[in-house]
């Protein structure tokens, strides 16, 4: 799945570099976006339970369903507010490259998911699409949402991790979480427990948003760490 | 400085080699104890020591065989007749209404089904249960001892030598009975002197259907005419390589089974004709038995309930066989379709020995601890209603079913008690009290006053009575079920001293490895620092994956975790080329490969849940392709040959690139014409080119794979004579390389089938990615070439996490049953041990372990000559097998009274230490001839 980030770099090649004079964000801010996509996370689970009366172990492609998208909003709404060059690029056209980034995303760790031995049977396919579009929200809609296409900034932050700012923190290591978090979510699922959430994709799942969470935590912890590197960088 | 490390080089990995095969040899002898097979025989006079009567008391005068000495205890029929069907399941015996589905292969044995649910039968349908290992030879010396033969055996199966032990057979020599054997030729292996006449057929070329059973039946009905014998025995197989080659749900399948209802009928006519009084069938008892069960793919061996549930059907000439008592009743009933009543029992294959002793009237084999069976010694007391038409049969049967019990029990507790004295590991003292006090009850029970019973018997009914007698019956079976928990709970003596100190000279090996290769890194201009990540993953990587062999799941599903682990190498060297901007290409090529190669194993997994009993099977792959649309049958034709057609080409162009010369060219172009040969025959053999009648212009099948064979073995001696004779004037790895990989690979792709053509060209881009992939994170943005000339261990991981992924995608997993056996006979007819167990060894370890050893070179960039780097890549190599076989054994170690150690650690166990033994001798032969 660390392939899907990578690959994401890759299809966007052209742009033009990026001037860092996006807005930064104090470590408050990020908590506070933080608890706010958590809190929508868990408005995901709680309609899903009780609106639609489902869980991730009894109905996961609805399950699925209702939590990307309803986290996907969020989400785009939150970091396109930290998009580079906000003076040249809309929050309209921030909106429609993080679509855009959602698909090509979702494909990407689908491939991923099923290198890494992902079920590929017809009846798994709507689980499989669901889950990578979570999985997508997580790692790759909020880069869209701040990049855009800049592979500079891309490679930059994914595959040589400097990342410089605090939004830069708040996208990649968070990404890395989820994708290390579902890597260790796939452990349980051979095990002969016989349990219903050892079924693909759900403890992949829990592992993801587990990770997600984890790489937040450790994110915030870097900016609050690491803020006099950061203030060097920054002057 | 060149010449010294080269002459140590070659010795480090024959001393490997050693420090391995020792330490598995100790830990062998550990974990794979026989049970110490006593040298004691049973004797009639041994009757006399236990508490019992004698089995001749004036009761009984009429029965035929009076003149002849009493032995242990009075017997009840005269003749039998065992007709050995091997691997006869048993839904091929039991009625459809048994099962959930009614399969074609169900209710085609019809003649015994109408004599056991016909009205007033003395027949009965039992379901028996081995005890693995389910191989025929374990079997019949399980049947005949009456003890529970230990998995080693099955090592011996190939060589089938004589039972040392008591055995039934031997018993009924003893006592003076005439033997006469057809069929299965392993008897007479078993037993090599104790048939009076014997015909045996061999039985090993698993294609022939008919031989053995042809000449079964050539012999058999005249002999049923005769009298000039006592006990018959008729082993047909059949159905056993019916189902080896074709798989249960077959026509073949299907023939044979209505051949043997023929068959049985007219032995049935025989027995019936000869019956009446006077008759050499008077009181004659017929057995048809399956020796153990089969998967529907037709293979056995394991513990799985396919494999164990067979079968036996028993009849007795004499009419009014007396009804068991309910208690002792074992039987399960369902509605036939017509709505009768038809049940079935069940009796276990331990039981046999002593309750065919028991009705034949000899003494019990010395090991045996099964117990008399009610319902078979039922089917064969007829006789006993004869004796005293006062008592009601149900009464008489039960006074002489105690008395038989009585000294059954006698005879298993003095076993018992001599094995646990003689025993070096006998069984504890808590056990042998437990069993002790059991059988003591029994036996105070015994004198106090069934005894009386029996001995004053005059007559008197009372209610009392039975249930006393009852009551002592019960207490015996109790007695017998327990030892035989014990016996099958503690049988396999585990020797832990010797395990832990096999399993501690692996770990001393495994560290003595490690410090080969990093002392192997102490040169000037090595750098540390590019190492240490790399090195660190590695470790990583092959821990998780020696961890996972802890569990029994992951053991299970080895193949996905083997790929989830490469495929996680694959996206972290992405990671890496993305990094560097270079070798992106490859990395997705590497990506798409490891999927080729998931797909395959989880076909291949299917397989393997479709046979086992821990798996539950989930065909996730299927695309909603209907299997027989003819797209996808051309495409199956058509893809293998143009696999080797591609393979070729590979070859041609590897010829052309390295300027190779000389003899390296000419052995190259020995592969590419095998390599045409292999097309040349699978396009003969499909349908769709109209090649058909190749194969009789040039003189059958076999032409082609043995030319070859001996093109294969041809480039070997070139190749070693070359080494030989001009070692040191052409450096040039490459060429030889590819000339050795493409010299074995071709009997391999043409052992493998079909698919290894495909699998090889998988295997080679991988292998290719890898090799561009090597170093990767280390190389410097400017110019994409790796500065340091050190070792990558990540590319050393990932090549041998392929072959792992080789292995399972090849369609094989860690079972016998996953043996392709049909690949021993590619190219011949007939059975030759040692050559088809090469044949074998070369299908199973072909992709995984040879062709992974000796290809292990070209994982080296072309430039420059790095003697030394190879030598470290062998010996990690070494390090990474012997480090999964450690975990192997710590694992059996840990599980060694798991439930599932036969069915899943053990077979798991042999093929890791058969692969790592491979493993370093081709090591050592490859260190030879490269370095």
């Amino acid at each position: 799945m660390n392939e899907a980030r990578k690959k994401k770099k890759k299809k966007l090649d052209t742009s033009s570099t990026g001037v860092s004079n996006h807005r930064s964000i104090s470590t408050l801010g990020a908590l506070s976006v933080y608890l706010i996509t958590g809190l929508f996370l868990a408005v995901g689970f709680w309609v899903a339970r009780n609106k639609f009366s489902v869980d991730l172990v009894s109905d996961p492609s609805l399950t699925l369903f209702l939590l990307w998208s309803i986290e996907f909003p969020v989400v785009v709404i939150m970091y396109s507010f930290f998009r580079k060059a906000p003076e040249k690029c809309s929050c309209f056209r921030a909106y429609g490259r993080s679509i855009l980034g959602l698909i090509c995303g979702a494909f990407l760790n689908a491939l991923g998911a099923i290198s890494l031995g992902a079920p590929i049977g017809m009846q798994y396919l709507p689980k499989t699409v669901h889950w990578s579009f979570l999985m997508s929200v997580f790692t790759c809609v909020p880069a869209t949402a701040v990049f855009g296409a800049s592979w500079t900034d891309w490679h930059r932050v994914f595959a040589s991790m400097k990342p410089s700012g605090n939004v830069e923190y708040m996208i990649f290591i968070p990404a890395y979480g989820t994708i290390i978090g579902g890597w260790f979510g796939a452990w349980p699922m051979p095990l002969d427990w016989e349990r219903p959430w050892q079924e693909w994709p759900i403890c992949v799942c829990y592992g993801a948003i587990g990770g997600y969470i984890v790489g937040q935590i450790v994110s915030l912890c870097a900016m609050f760490f690491f803020r006099k590197d950061k203030h060097l960088k920054v002057a | 400085m060149e010449t010294h490390p080269k002459r140590i080089n070659k010795w480090i990995p024959l001393s490997f080699l050693l420090i391995h095969s020792v330490a598995i040899l100790i830990f062998t002898r550990g974990f794979l104890l026989t049970r110490t097979e006593l040298p004691f025989h049973s004797t009639c006079s041994d009757a006399s020591l236990s508490p019992c009567l004698s089995p001749n008391p004036p009761i009984h005068h009429s029965n035929s065989n009076q003149n002849q000495p009493k032995c242990w205890t009075k017997p009840v029929v005269d003749r039998v007749v065992i007709i050995v069907l091997d691997a006869l399941r048993i839904d091929f015996l039991a009625p459809s209404a048994f099962f959930p589905e009614a399969k074609p292969w169900m209710d085609k044995l019809t003649v015994l089904q109408n004599l056991a649910f016909g009205n007033e039968s003395s027949a009965k349908i039992f379901k028996a249960f081995a005890d693995p290992p389910t191989t025929s030879l374990q079997r019949l010396k399980g049947l005949t001892t009456g003890g529970l033969p230990t998995f080693v055996d099955v090592g011996n199966s190939f060589g089938a030598p004589a039972i040392v032990e008591d055995n039934f057979i031997n018993q009924l020599v003893l006592n003076g009975k005439r033997l006469v054997m057809m069929g299965d030729d392993t008897w007479t292996q078993l037993f090599p002197n104790q048939f009076q006449k014997s015909y045996p057929f061999p039985s090993f070329n698993v294609k022939d259907l008919d031989t053995v059973d042809n000449g079964c039946i050539e012999h058999l009905f005249p002999t049923l005419y005769k009298d000039d014998w006592d006990v018959l025995i008729a082993h047909f197989l059949g159905v056993d390589h019916a189902g080896h080659i074709f798989g249960v749900d077959s026509m073949p399948m299907i023939n044979k089974l209505e051949q043997y209802n023929t068959v049985l009928e007219r032995v049935v006519d025989i027995l019936e004709s000869q019956a009446g009084p006077g008759g050499v069938h008077e009181n004659t008892m017929l057995i048809v038995m399956g020796d153990h069960g089969q998967t529907l793919n037709g293979d056995h061996g394991g513990g799985t309930a396919e494999e164990v549930e067979t079968t036996m059907f028993a009849m007795s000439t004499m009419k009014h066989t007396p009804s068991v008592p309910p208690e002792f009743d074992t039987s399960s009933c369902k509605q036939d379709p017509e709505g009768k009543q038809i049940c079935i029992s069940s009796i276990e294959q331990l039981d046999f020995a002593a309750t065919l002793s028991a009705l034949l009237g000899i003494s019990f084999p010395f090991g045996s601890i099964g117990h008399v069976n009610p319902e078979l010694y039922a089917l064969g007391s007829s006789s006993l209603n004869l004796d005293n038409t006062k008592q009601p049969a149900v009464k008489e049967w039960l006074k002489s079913y105690v008395n038989v019990l009585c000294v059954n029990a006698w005879q298993v507790k003095r076993y018992i008690d001599v094995y646990s004295n003689s025993s070096v590991v006998g069984f504890s003292s808590d056990d042998m009290s437990r069993i002790s006090n059991l059988y003591s009850a029994a036996e105070h029970h015994w004198s106090n006053s069934v005894k009386h019973i029996l001995m004053y018997n005059d007559g008197n009914e009372d209610s009392t009575n039975t249930s006393a007698l009852k009551a002592q019956i019960a207490a015996y079976l109790k007695f017998f079920s327990s030892v035989a928990e014990l016996a099958r709970s503690k049988w396999t003596e585990f020797n832990l001293s010797l395990m832990i100190t096999g399993f501690g000279i692996l770990v001393i090996s495994l560290i003595l490895q490690s410090l080969a290769i990093v002392h192997g890194d102490n040169k000037p201009y090595a750098v540390s620092s590019g190492l240490s990540t790399g090195a660190a993953f590695t470790l990583f990587i092959v821990l998780i994956r020696a961890c996972s062999f802890l569990s029994n799941s992951y053991i299970l599903e080895e193949g996905k975790v083997a790929n989830f682990l490469l495929a996680t190498t694959g996206l972290i060297k992405l990671r890496y080329s993305v990094m560097r901007k270079t070798m992106r290409k490859e990395a997705f090529v590497f990506l798409a490969m490891v999927s080729v190669l998931r797909v395959s194993i989880d076909i291949g997994l299917t397989k393997q849940a479709a046979t086992s009993q821990f798996m539950s099977s989930s065909p996730t792959w299927m695309l909603g392709l209907a299997p027989d649309h003819p797209a996808l049958t051309y495409a199956i034709e058509i893809a293998p040959i143009l696999s080797v057609a591609a393979l070729i080409c590979v070859l041609y162009v590897a010829i052309a690139r390295t300027h190779s010369e000389g003899i390296w060219k000419y052995v190259t172009v020995g592969s590419m014409l095998s390599y045409f040969l292999i097309a040349l025959l699978w396009a003969s053999e499909s349908k769709i080119f109209g090649f058909d009648g190749l194969l009789q212009v040039i003189g059958g099948r076999n032409i082609i794979p043995q030319t070859v064979y001996v093109i294969g073995l041809v480039q070997l001696f070139l190749l070693a004579s070359a080494h030989m004779f001009c070692s040191g004037k052409d450096k040039n790895w490459g060429s030889r390389t590819v000339a050795l990989v493409s010299a074995c690979s071709s009997p391999v792709i043409l052992l493998s089938g079909k698919q290894g053509s495909m699998l090889a060209l998988a295997y080679l881009l991988a292998g290719y990615c890898i090799m561009r992939l090597e170093g990767v994170e280390r190389r410097t943005k400017s110019d994409g070439q790796n500065k340091f000339s050190k070792l990558d261990s990540v590319c050393v991981v990932q090549w041998s996490l392929l072959s792992v992924c080789m292995f399972f995608a090849s369609g094989h997993w860690c079972a016998f049953d996953g043996l392709r056996y049909g690949a021993a006979f590619v190219g011949f007819d007939e059975f030759v041990l040692i050559r088809q167990a090469i044949l074998l060894t070369i299908e199973t370890f072909g992709f995984s372990i040879i062709l992974s050893v000796f290809g292990l070179p070209l994982l080296i960039p072309s430039h420059g000559e790095k003697r030394h780097q190879l030598f470290q890549m062998y010996m990690l190599y070494g390090v990474i097998s012997a480090t999964t076989v450690t975990a192997t054994i710590l694992c059996v170690t840990i599980h060694r009274r798991h439930l599932m150690v036969w069915g899943l650690f053990a077979p798991k166990f042999v093929f890791d230490v058969v692969g790592l033994i491979l493993t370093d001798v081709l090591i050592c032969l490859a260190s030879a001839f490269y370095l």
